[in-house]
């Protein structure tokens, strides 16, 4: 009776994870397993992580799980995803943390279990992991606002549209902007206190309003120039600027590179953007805690690297392996 | 009556429970049933069991909380807070406690004396909580100096292996006897019951209804308060972003435990169940290295599953009386 309820949702559950237990199985053959966790999986910038570390993966023959918090840039979600991965004892485990304080007890219990933990992408106040390999961020806010200072020929009013409260990667970008237009006399910053929040569509929204009250009677902006720091408030900025009709006609200095936005930047709709290597993070990442499981020293802190692309840059080659690298090679 | 079915009514949760951690352990890795994991699920089911606790007889009584969520979030930051300020931790920790059990109080009195329906007062209380959340903090993080707070939820060091889970889990086993206790065994609690199953009719025979309506809020309010110290526990700092979208693994653990979203129906012992139930589907799908979506999907139909289980069985039950 009530069996015959149960027993279909038990085959279709059975049926679901056959379907996708074969891309990631479980431990197999004794090969090395690697867990890499993300703050997150649906942006672009995280789906090039996540190819770097699967090109390492098949180099080095080891199994890559990938697994990101349930939702998105949630602090208790990613602690947990690293409790299982504690639990279920892989070999070792790449981190790209979403807080530089929340995350450091999983770290510290991983260490105990044995597992090494290699940081990538945001720091972490801890010295239970193995390596942090980021970009230097600082840097790259700096680059934005050295690029927007250039284009604007040092005077105007810019806005710069902030991501999320307390993720430390995206803060110190904020921070190498800020202090660096602050150097420029005659850029006003206009807006800086607004965030994005985690996605597109709420980063879209929040330039719905920011932009709002910045507009004169016939509808134009009454600023010259615009910053944000990372994808989504670049994609959603750039939605609200197309909506608006201003795309094209104002100063826009993005980060992080995703096919469109690479579209925007060659009609004209960007200015420039400053791009990380996140393929190469994720490759190092994962290659980093294999040398060190295989023995081998490993530098305490690897750069990343990051490129400002322009109009004038962006046809040449080695731009177009950081900006439009073929993902699907690693991801089927 | 109540009495006596309140143990059959579990009786169908658990099973699924039984079925689904038997289903991982064949498939999933031998790591899945082992006694480190066990403890990891237990952990990481206390904050929404907890939360949930308050949250059953809310739904009980015929009302619902969406700001669980929030006011998790908003007592993270005040204890953090608190600590900064250099409050000692129990202090600490009653002033978050304290704050949810305002903000539930809240909740109550706006449902009561606006007679707006509970989903659009606590959606409203939601926006409002979290909101005052990110303004206190400043919207960014809060870092607190690491208390013994941090222990609570902490995974057990060596050699501490006899108190099997870490005390924040006993705490919230200690809390689940208790309300349980109350809903079966004093007259708050028929009172509740009774509020749920028929409003009029509790009101005609003399139960104080706005009364018990702003203590079963008050109380969900001071849950989500325990529940905000478990969840500062593992985070160890102030998150005013943290625990958004719990409001709904909290009603789903209520539900699945067999709670009536049209209130009367539920018990504690349900609940826990369906709240381990959806960490054990969560921890299994990570052993197996389930991508998130197949989680999602997972428990989604289980959810659905689960209730119409019970009410299938519900009008079996009343067409056999009839």
């Amino acid at each position: 009776m009530k069996f015959r309820l149960v027993v279909p949702f038990i085959l279709l559950t059975v049926v679901m994870m056959a379907g996708c237990g074969k891309r990631e199985g479980s431990a197999t053959s004794g090969k090395l397993t690697i867990a890499v966790v993300p703050k997150g999986t649906t942006h672009e910038f995280w789906r090039s992580i996540h190819a770097g570390a699967v090109k390492a993966g098949r180099e080095m023959n080891v199994e890559i799980i990938w697994k990101g918090p349930m939702r998105e840039d949630d602090r208790e979600q990613q602690i947990s995803v690293m409790e299982d991965f504690i639990s279920r004892g892989v070999s070792g485990i790449v981190l790209a943390p979403l807080d530089d304080i929340a995350l450091r007890g999983p770290v510290a219990n991983a260490r105990a279990a044995g597992i090494p933990v290699v940081i990538i992408d945001s720091d972490l106040k801890s010295d239970d992991y193995v390596s942090f390999a980021a970009t230097d961020n600082y840097l790259g806010g700096k680059m934005g606002a050295q690029e927007l200072i250039r284009l604007l020929h040092g005077k105007g009013r810019v806005i710069m549209l902030r991501v999320m409260e307390g993720g430390a990667s995206t803060t110190n970008r904020e921070r190498g902007f800020l202090e660096t237009i602050a150097e420029a006399p005659g850029i006003t910053v206009v807006s800086s206190n607004q965030y994005g929040g985690p996605t597109v569509e709420s980063a879209y929204r929040m330039s719905e309003n920011v932009l709002a009250p910045l507009t004169d009677k016939s509808g134009a902006l009454t600023i010259d120039g615009i910053f944000t720091p990372n994808e989504s408030t670049t994609f959603g900025m750039l939605r609200a600027l197309q909506d608006g009709g201003h795309a094209g006609k104002i100063t826009f200095v993005g980060f992080d590179a995703s096919p469109k936005l690479v579209e925007a930047l060659r009609s004209g709709q960007l200015n420039a953007f400053v791009v990380q290597n996140p393929m190469s993070m994720g490759y190092i990442g994962v290659k980093t805690v294999i040398s060190h499981l295989r023995g081998e020293k490993v530098e305490k802190r690897i750069d990343t690297g990051v490129t400002l692309v322009t109009p004038e840059n962006i046809n040449r080659p080695d731009m177009k392996d950081l900006i439009e690298p073929d993902l699907t090679r690693w991801l089927e | 009556m109540k009495r006596s079915s309140s143990l059959a009514q579990t009786l169908g949760p658990l099973i699924g429970l039984i079925l689904i951690f038997a289903l991982f352990a064949v498939a999933g890795p031998a790591s899945f049933s082992s006694l480190n994991n066990l403890e990891t699920i237990a952990r990481q089911t206390a904050i929404v069991g907890t939360a949930a606790l308050g949250m059953t007889l809310i739904i009980i009584a015929g009302g619902i909380d969406l700001s669980v969520g929030s006011m998790i979030a908003l007592v993270t930051v005040i204890t953090a807070a608190l600590l900064q300020a250099g409050l000692p931790p129990i202090v600490a920790a009653l002033g978050g406690i304290a704050t949810g059990l305002l903000c539930g109080f809240l909740n109550g009195y706006l449902v009561t004396r606006l007679k707006v329906v509970p989903f659009i007062v606590t959606l409203g209380t939601l926006l409002v909580v979290r909101g005052a959340a990110k303004g206190f903090a400043h919207e960014q993080k809060i870092d607190a100096p690491l208390t013994w707070l941090k222990e609570l939820l902490a995974a057990l060091p060596q050699g501490e292996g006899w108190r099997i889970v870490p005390w924040g889990v006993w705490l919230a086993i200690a809390l689940a006897f208790l309300v349980a206790g109350v809903l079966l065994y004093t007259r708050l609690g028929r009172h509740i019951i009774a509020i749920g199953s028929n409003e009029q009719t509790a009101r005609l025979c003399g139960v104080p209804v706005d009364r018990v309506k702003v203590i079963v809020y008050s109380l969900g309010g001071a849950f989500a308060g325990v529940a905000g110290i478990l969840q500062f526990s593992r985070l160890t700092v102030g998150d005013p972003t943290v625990a958004s979208g719990v409001e709904l693994d909290v009603i789903a653990a209520v539900v699945i435990g067999g709670g009536s979203l049209n209130g009367g129906e539920g018990s504690i012992a349900g609940t826990i169940v369906g709240a381990l139930i959806m960490t054990v589907i969560r921890s299994g799908c990570a052993q197996m290295g389930l991508p998130n979506w197949v989680q999602e999907m997972v428990t989604g139909v289980i959810i659905v599953i689960a209730v119409a289980l019970d009410r299938w069985r519900q009008r079996r039950k009343a067409s056999g009386a009839a």
